[in-house]
C-alpha cells in the first residue's frame, strides 16, 4: 500500500514543480516583451499579467494529487473506543501494536489495569523466586504455571 | 524485546522471566557503569533516559526471581549511585533484594526490624510501608498484614493498588464479602478496569459457591460483574469465561427452585429469558475466540496458552451431555 501512495505523492509534486517552473519562465517571458515593448513606445503602463488558465488548473490539480497521496499512506487509525482498544489488546496481545520493523511500539502498555493483579510495590519475591525454582525443577519447558 | 523490561515483570510466565534476566550480563555491560553529567558525549546525545532506570529495576526483579544474584546487585548498585541511598523507592527496593537473600525466617525478621525502623523515622515512606506489609504475609502473618494494610488505606484511601492487595489478602482468609468490598473500592477508583471488574465477579462466584448464606445474590451480581468486564472489553476471554459459569449456575439454581428469592436489598434477580440469553452469548463467543485462535488467525493470536485450553475444557465439558 505505501509504494501507492508515495508514487501519487512523488507525481503530485512533479506536477507542482512543472507548474510553478511554468508560472516563472511565463512571467519571465512576459516581463521581458513587456519591458522590449515599453522601451520602444516609452510607455509606463504597469505590466498586469494574469496567469494562463492552464497553469493554475495544474497547480490546482498537483496540490490535490499531493494530498491524496498523503492522506492514502497515513499509518492505520487506533481505536478510540474504549471497548474496541481494550479487546485488540486483549486479542492480540503485543503482536497488534507493531510497527513496520517487527519491534513493538514504545508507548505500549498492553493492559494498564495489570498492575492491580500483579501489584509491583507489594511482590512476594521469596514466593516467586520458589515458584520458578520449581518450575526449573520440573523440567523448565512446560506449561508455565499460573500464578 | 528492550521494550518488555519497560513494564513490571512479575506477571510473565517463568520462561520469559528467564529469558529476560539471560540477557542481563550483557544489557549491564553494554550500558557505562556510571553516568556523568559532564561527558564529551553528552553533546551530541542525552547522558540518560528516563527508560533505562526502569529497565535497571524491572531487571533486578527478573534477576532475582530466576536467582542471578550478581546481576540483581549491580542494578541495585548503579540505582543507588544515581539516586542515592536514601530515596525512599531505592530503600524498598534493596528491601527486595534482601528479602530475596535472605538465608532463613532470622534473617527475614531482621529485614522487618529494618523497616519499621525506617517508618518510625519516616511514617509516610510509602514504599516501605508497603514492603512491609509484603513482608508480613511472607512470613505467614496474614491478620498483622491486614491491620497493617488498613492503617496505610485510611492515610491514603485512593490507592487502588493497596485495595487490590486487601482483596487478595482477605481472599486467601476466605471472608469473602470483605473481599469484595475492597475490589469495589477499586472500581470506584479504576471504573474503566475490565479486568478487576472480572476478578470482583470471581471473587463473588467463590463467594457463592462457598454456601455463605446469599449465595443468590452473589451468582446474580458476580454475573452482572462479568457482563460489565465483557462490554468494556470485546472479546474479552476471562469475562466470557466467567459469564458462562455463572449463567450456567443460575440456570440451574432456577430450574431446582421455582420461587424467586426476593432480595430485600440491591437489584432483583434476572430473569430465565436473559440469562439464558446470555448464556448462549457466552458460548458463542467463546467457541469463536477458541476456534480462530487455534486456527492462528492474524489478530487472534494474544490469549495465553492456559486460558485457551481452559475456555476449551468448559466448552466441552458442556458440550458432552448434549451429544449423548
Amino acid at each position: 500500500m505505501t509504494w501507492i501512495s508515495k508514487s501519487i505523492t512523488g507525481l503530485g509534486l512533479v506536477f507542482l514543480a512543472h507548474a510553478c517552473y511554468s508560472a516563472h519562465e511565463h512571467s519571465a517571458l512576459l516581463s521581458g516583451s513587456a519591458a522590449a515593448i515599453s522601451s520602444l513606445t516609452a510607455q509606463t503602463a504597469p505590466v498586469t499579467a494574469a496567469l494562463p488558465l492552464d497553469i493554475s488548473i495544474e497547480t490546482i490539480v498537483a496540490v490535490f494529487t499531493i494530498c491524496l497521496g498523503l492522506v492514502l499512506g497515513t499509518p492505520e487509525l487506533r481505536p478510540i473506543q474504549w471497548r474496541v482498544w481494550a479487546g485488540k489488546i486483549e486479542r492480540e496481545g503485543e503482536y497488534g501494536f507493531m510497527n513496520g520493523d517487527g519491534e513493538v511500539d514504545k508507548d505500549f502498555v498492553g493492559n494498564p489495569f495489570r498492575v492491580l493483579e500483579s501489584r509491583p510495590g507489594f511482590v512476594d519475591i521469596r514466593k516467586q523466586r520458589k515458584e520458578f525454582a520449581e518450575w526449573v525443577r520440573e523440567g523448565g519447558n512446560g506449561q508455565a504455571p499460573k500464578s | 524485546m528492550a521494550s518488555s523490561l519497560l513494564h513490571p515483570p512479575l506477571h510473565l510466565p517463568p520462561t520469559v522471566a528467564l529469558q529476560l534476566s539471560q540477557q542481563a550480563p550483557a544489557l549491564l555491560q553494554s550500558t557505562p557503569s556510571s553516568i556523568s553529567p559532564y561527558s564529551v558525549s553528552s553533546i551530541w546525545s542525552a547522558a540518560e533516559s528516563a527508560e533505562l532506570w526502569t529497565i535497571y529495576e524491572n531487571l533486578m526483579v527478573s534477576c532475582l526471581r530466576t536467582g542471578d544474584e550478581p546481576s540483581a546487585h549491580l542494578c541495585l548498585q548503579r540505582l543507588t549511585a544515581r539516586f542515592g541511598a536514601d530515596n525512599e523507592r531505592l530503600m524498598a527496593l534493596r528491601g527486595v533484594f534482601q528479602e530475596a537473600t535472605a538465608k532463613d525466617d532470622a534473617a527475614l525478621k531482621t529485614v522487618l526490624e529494618e523497616y519499621e525502623k525506617i517508618i518510625a523515622a519516616d511514617p509516610s515512606n510509602m514504599p516501605v510501608t508497603k514492603r512491609r506489609i509484603a513482608l508480613l504475609r511472607t512470613l505467614q502473618k496474614p491478620t498483622e498484614a491486614i491491620g497493617a494494610l488498613n492503617q496505610l488505606l485510611e492515610s491514603s484511601p485512593t490507592d487502588a493498588e493497596a485495595w487490590a492487595e486487601l482483596s487478595d489478602l482477605y481472599l486467601s482468609q476466605g471472608m469473602y464479602s470483605q473481599a469484595a468490598f475492597a475490589l469495589e473500592e477499586v472500581l470506584l477508583i479504576t471504573p474503566n478496569a475490565w479486568n478487576m471488574h472480572a476478578r470482583l465477579g470471581e471473587v463473588l462466584y467463590v463467594a457463592a459457591s462457598s454456601n455463605e448464606g446469599g449465595a443468590d445474590k452473589n451468582l446474580s451480581e458476580s454475573m452482572r460483574r462479568f457482563c460489565r468486564s465483557v462490554e468494556l472489553c470485546d472479546d474479552y476471554l476471562r469475562g466470557y469465561y466467567g459469564l458462562k459459569l455463572t449463567t450456567k449456575r443460575l440456570l440451574k439454581d432456577l430450574a431446582t427452585n421455582s420461587r424467586q428469592s426476593k432480595s430485600e436489598t440491591g437489584l432483583p434477580a434476572p430473569d430465565r429469558k436473559t440469562v439464558e440469553r446470555l448464556n448462549e452469548l457466552a458460548t458463542a463467543k467463546l467457541s469463536e475466540i477458541v476456534r480462530r485462535n487455534l486456527n492462528g488467525e492474524k489478530g487472534w493470536t494474544g490469549y495465553e496458552k492456559a486460558d485457551i485450553i481452559a475456555a476449551q475444557e468448559l466448552l466441552n465439558r458442556d458440550a458432552t451431555p448434549i451429544i449423548r
